[in-house]
């Protein structure tokens, strides 16, 4: 597909979303609203992937650069993160082994139980 | 002359890529996980700025752009549900209660520890998504009147501790299965982790790949109900 047939339908849909986004009567993203919408154009076989490869793999290949921006955008608030460094730091840190802890064990948990109750095997 | 020169959105653009292949390469070059690209890049662009006297304003002439694509980079995440739809729907339930209650786990303690170190609600509102990939954490961020830029750098500094102690955890925590190991990686680590989740194993990588986009859409819900 041409490169710019696939921007059409990439951004398309980031417009669509944003224009749900508005409606929405809550906030909620609308980057996560466009990714919704493409899962399900996908998974429908409405967009094959071979529509959006060659973008999407710029896109995926190169997704941290989009960040960069936004932490460079921190200058703005260095006050609030040199008065706030030690919270930052600590909730930062502290937080990812207890996420792997619970969510790894309720994984690990319910396998094994649907295991023993349905004797099959996941691996 | 320098002052058009900054100004132009050209600036923006050419540093921001610059240091983005430039840290790109040293990551491979070194092979280190600590010198995760974004934050080296980041660090060089600020360092640039500094040394030439850039103001914020002028970067942004150019950084918005990039910003801009921060929303079609978010929405292609959708092929790597599309790509594990086999895996996800044969552990549908497992994977759905873990980042659920990964997700619910890690808004809870950020509180928690907001709530003791009584910090302002912007701060908060920052933090809250730390656990999830930077493009969906950000739009959160932003939507409760957080601040992208602190969000962003607690999220890739969340990547870069999990990407580098997730093997730790599991022995530590006595993880053997390989799908909760996945699922776990996602859920705490997302995309970074997700790196060597796929070192660790192909099917690890394959459920950290999910579990960062279920993870994602989860948090983006449950934040409503703050």
């Amino acid at each position: 597909m041409h490169i710019m047939a696939e921007a059409a339908i990439i951004f398309g849909i980031c417009l669509l979303s944003e224009g749900i986004a508005a409606l929405l009567p809550f906030t909620f993203p609308a980057s996560v609203i466009s990714m919704l919408i493409l899962a399900v154009l996908l998974l429908t076989g409405a967009v094959k992937p071979k529509h959006i490869q060659l973008l999407s793999g710029f896109f995926i290949a190169n997704m941290g650069m989009f960040f960069i921006p936004s932490l460079v955008g921190t200058l703005e608030y260095a006050e609030i993160l040199k008065a706030r460094f030690i919270p930052f730091l600590v909730i930062t840190l502290a937080t990812t082994p207890v996420v792997y802890l619970v969510t790894a064990w309720t994984v690990q948990l319910l396998i094994r139980h649907l295991h023993r109750k349905g004797g099959e095997s996941h691996e | 002359m320098s002052e058009a020169v900054f100004s132009s959105p050209f600036f923006g653009l050419t540093l921001t890529a610059a240091c983005w292949v430039f840290a790109l390469w040293l990551q491979k070059r070194t092979g280190l996980l600590v010198c995760n690209p974004v934050l080296v890049a980041a660090l060089l662009v600020i360092g640039v700025m500094t040394l030439f006297h850039v103001s914020l304003e002028d970067y942004n002439a150019g950084g918005s752009i990039i910003k801009l694509m921060l929303g079609p980079a978010t929405a292609v995440l959708a092929l790597n549900i599309y790509q594990q739809r086999q895996i996800l729907r044969s552990h549908f339930l497992p994977v759905l209660a873990g980042c659920l209650m990964g997700s619910l786990t890690s808004i809870a303690v950020v509180l928690a520890f907001c709530w003791f170190f009584a910090t302002e609600d912007m701060f908060t509102a920052s933090m809250v998504p730390k656990s999830i990939t930077t493009a969906i954490a950000v739009g959160i961020s932003e939507s409760r009147g957080g601040i992208q830029g602190i969000t962003a750098a607690s999220v890739v500094i969340t990547g870069v501790e999990g990407a580098m102690l997730s093997p730790l955890f599991a022995k530590l925590f006595r993880i053997t299965d390989p799908v909760a190991e996945g699922v776990a990686i996602g859920a705490s680590s997302h995309a970074i982790g997700t790196s060597k989740a796929l070192e660790i194993g192909p099917l690890q990588g394959a459920m950290s790949s999910v579990s960062l986009c279920v993870c994602g859409i989860l948090t983006s819900i449950l934040v409503l109900f703050l």
